[in-house]
């Protein structure tokens, strides 16, 4: 139950953290193996030395001191006894004997002193822990009785062999036999001592490694586990990964194909509707300027219209005072049929205006913006506004009559409404270039209305952007002139404020239209 | 048109503003008949010409005239040239604001395009008729004091005070002592007066001191 929730634990936690935790656990786990081993190796190395130096070297020591008692003392002492060697040449030997017992236990017991921990802190801790303490100190007190016991029949045998003058004292043979025999029983208890407490070091040693070896083995295991267990977690949750993926793509792309399928119709019925924009653009930019044309042909009725109602009213007052002769009557009908043929002739032109080009014609250029001039020359005269046209050649074009006209005004009505606005009345000025230059026609339609601000140069051509009031502007003009010039007539139409001396001294700061149209299919001839 | 005597009209001269040619021509071809003289110009030039050298009654002008304002001239011939002529403004706009102006000028009338020749001709009468009944009293004015020299100077006087001091309902309240006391004359001369005006029954006496001065006897002598 521990381990299904520390998996589910696991599975819940993220990508990320789960791969960290793999690369954590398994370095950690190299690391613990590696230094456990190093450990082992290290206190196994130097427990065995330990073992094998001191105890080796204890016991040659104490087999050093019993062989100096049997072969050396006793056997002289016999030899004395048998007379095979005289007291002196014992005494020397005894002598020497003693020398070497002495050093030989004063090594022991330094050998013995000398037992120090384990430099490796690990092994002793692990020693601590794991090693049952059975017997040690109660053997360390039987240790120390043995070496006091020894060190008492040393004394006791020196001071037996001090009291040996002569070679027949007997009884103090026999007693140091007797001590000798003890004092080897001793050593040999000794002996017997240290061996075992080389044997409980050894098992110590045996129990360390073997508590390495396991805790080693636990970590293999643990890590080996772990690892296996996170891989399978992390190729799980790869797989998880990848199907969710593979399903979201799926879902994606079905998405997407709903998408395109229904783009598709959306372009359509956006396509569509832009079409219907389109033409209600049109119309309205139509309806703009049918405005203004109604007004310049309601001026330009009223003059001639004011004429012939004074003509007819002449009539009667003529015909009172008994004034009305034939040739008045003549005179004045001949007057009143031309101003109705100019009236008629007015109508044509602003009919014609509004007839859609079928097709494109042969025209002059300059034709047509004086056409264009004379159409608006009513609100021109009314606002003051001169213009020049300027043509060294009489330019002809291949093109759509109406349309171009349309432009023409347009472009007039936007001067006109710059010019309305920012200069005075006696110093509006329109003029217009025509030439001819690279296949093109250039037309450069200038006034001296002081430029269109930079903030809204960009803007003009767009559809809906005007700075007029609501009433005086759709904003459509110039965006239709750009649709005709560029779409109709293959030409482009940009804007530029530029500093422009117009007639011979004064600069002004004025807007530049440039249309420019393909010459193909005209014919130029000379103006003269 | 007869409700208005346009003969008084033919002794006036007219100057004619207008920048159409067209319609300057066909209107002074109309009023030339009705007008002593018409003066039909284009510019305001021509105009103040015409005004420093000839004798000009009546200006009619146009409002927008070719690149100048008919309104502008008017000021400007009032203000700087103290030329006090009535005036009759034309113009196809019914701007309120050339309106005001007009007001402010003290124009005497102003008339919208297409120009009605009636009601211009009755503008012109209007405009005149105060300029003809000036002249009237002027002349008659002129008779009775031409006469006062050739008669007897002392009756017209009389009359003349008489007439002064009648009230609303023509009466005159006054004894001969108040009227000797005003004009020295002698009491038989002023009764003698008195007598023979009463006997053509121009001034009735209906109480003592007051006199009715009877003016329907004037015009059946």
């Amino acid at each position: 139950m521990r381990l299904q929730k520390l998996i589910n634990y696991l599975n819940s936690i993220t990508f990320e953290l789960k791969t960290k935790f793999l690369i954590f656990i398994i370095s950690a786990g190299m690391f613990t193996i590696m230094i456990l081993s190093l450990i082992s190796t290290f206190s196994i190395k130097y427990d065995f030395d330990k073992l094998f130096e001191k105890r080796t070297t204890q016991f040659v020591k104490l087999e050093d001191i019993k062989d100096a008692y049997i072969v050396n003392i006793q056997d002289t002492l016999i030899d004395i006894e048998n007379k095979s060697i005289t007291f002196e040449e014992s005494k020397e030997v005894i002598v020497l004997a003693k020398q070497l017992i002495n050093a030989n236990w004063y090594e022991y017991k330094k050998i013995t002193n000398d037992i120090t921990e384990p430099f490796l802190y690990v092994s002793g801790i692990i020693k601590k822990f794991f090693t049952p303490n059975t017997g040690y100190e109660k053997d360390q007190i039987l240790k120390i009785n043995i070496v006091n016991n020894i060190d008492k029949k040393i004394v006791i045998i020196d001071t037996i062999l001090e009291n040996i003058k002569h070679s027949n004292h007997k009884k103090n043979f026999t007693r140091l036999y007797l001590e000798i025999n003890a004092i080897n029983i001793y050593i040999t208890s000794l002996i017997n001592y240290d061996l075992s407490l080389a044997i409980n070091e050894k098992r110590d040693t045996q129990n360390v490694f073997n508590i390495i070896i396991i805790i080693s083995v636990i970590s293999i295991i643990l890590v080996f586990l772990f690892s296996i267990i996170l891989s399978v977690l992390l190729i799980n949750n790869f797989k998880a990964l990848h199907s969710d993926l593979e399903l979201n793509v799926q879902e994606k792309t079905k998405e997407l194909k709903n998408l395109n399928k229904s783009l598709e119709k959306r372009i359509v019925q956006v396509v569509k509707n832009n079409r219907k924009k389109d033409i209600i653009m049109f119309q309205q930019a139509r309806f703009a300027s049918l405005g203004e044309m109604l007004n310049n042909i309601a001026h330009q009725w009223r003059q001639p219209l004011g004429s012939i109602s004074m003509i007819v009213q002449s009539f009667q007052t003529k015909n009172y005072l008994g004034k009305l002769t034939d040739e008045y009557i003549d005179a004045k009908t001949e007057d009143a049929l031309l101003l109705a043929n100019n009236m008629s002739n007015t109508l044509d032109d602003f009919k014609n205006f509004f007839l859609p080009d079928k097709k494109k014609e042969d025209f002059s250029i300059i034709d047509c913006m004086k056409h264009s001039f004379e159409l608006s020359k009513y609100i021109l005269e009314k606002e003051k506004i001169k213009f020049e046209i300027l043509c060294k050649k009489d330019i002809k074009t291949h093109n759509f009559y109406n349309e171009l006209s349309h432009v023409f005004l347009n472009l007039i009505t936007n001067s006109k409404d710059a010019l309305c606005a920012n200069v005075p009345k006696d110093d509006r000025i329109i003029k217009v270039i025509i030439r001819e230059y690279k296949q093109y026609i250039h037309i450069n339609f200038i006034d001296n209305g002081g430029g269109i601000p930079l903030a809204i140069a960009p803007k003009i051509f767009e559809p809906y952007y005007t700075t007029k009031y609501k009433s005086a502007g759709t904003g459509i003009g110039l965006y239709m002139s750009k649709q005709i010039v560029e779409k109709h007539m293959d030409g482009s139409i940009n804007q530029k404020n530029i500093t422009h001396k117009i007639d011979n001294d004064k600069k002004y700061s004025c807007s530049l239209f440039t249309i420019k149209i393909p010459t193909n299919n005209i014919k130029v001839i000379d103006a003269s | 048109m007869q409700a208005k005597d346009l003969n008084i009209l033919n002794q006036f001269n007219i100057l004619y503003l207008e920048d159409d040619t067209e319609l300057l021509r066909h209107t002074t071809d109309i009023l030339e008949d009705f007008v002593n003289n018409i003066y039909p110009v284009k510019t305001s030039k021509e105009a103040l010409d015409i005004l420093l050298n000839k004798k000009v009654d009546v200006i009619i002008s146009d409002i927008l005239l070719e690149g100048e304002n008919g309104i502008d001239f008017l000021k400007y011939i009032k203000e700087e040239k103290e030329i006090n002529i009535p005036t009759i403004l034309t113009t196809a706009h019914t701007d309120t604001k050339y309106l005001l102006e007009a007001i402010k000028l003290k124009v005497e009338n102003y008339i919208i395009k297409p120009i009605k020749i009636k009601e211009l001709l009755d503008t012109l009468y209007d405009v005149l008729l105060p300029v003809v009944q000036q002249k009237e009293i002027k002349k008659n004015e002129n008779i009775i004091k031409t006469i006062s020299h050739v008669t007897d100077s002392k009756q017209v006087e009389i009359i003349k005070l008489i007439i002064n001091n009648l009230d609303n309902e023509n009466i005159y309240e006054g004894s001969y002592t108040d009227i000797m006391s005003k004009v020295s004359i002698s009491k038989p001369t002023l009764i003698k007066l008195f007598k023979e005006l009463a006997t053509k029954e121009i001034l009735v006496k209906t109480q003592h001191k007051t006199y009715r001065f009877n003016e329907k006897a004037l015009s059946s002598i």
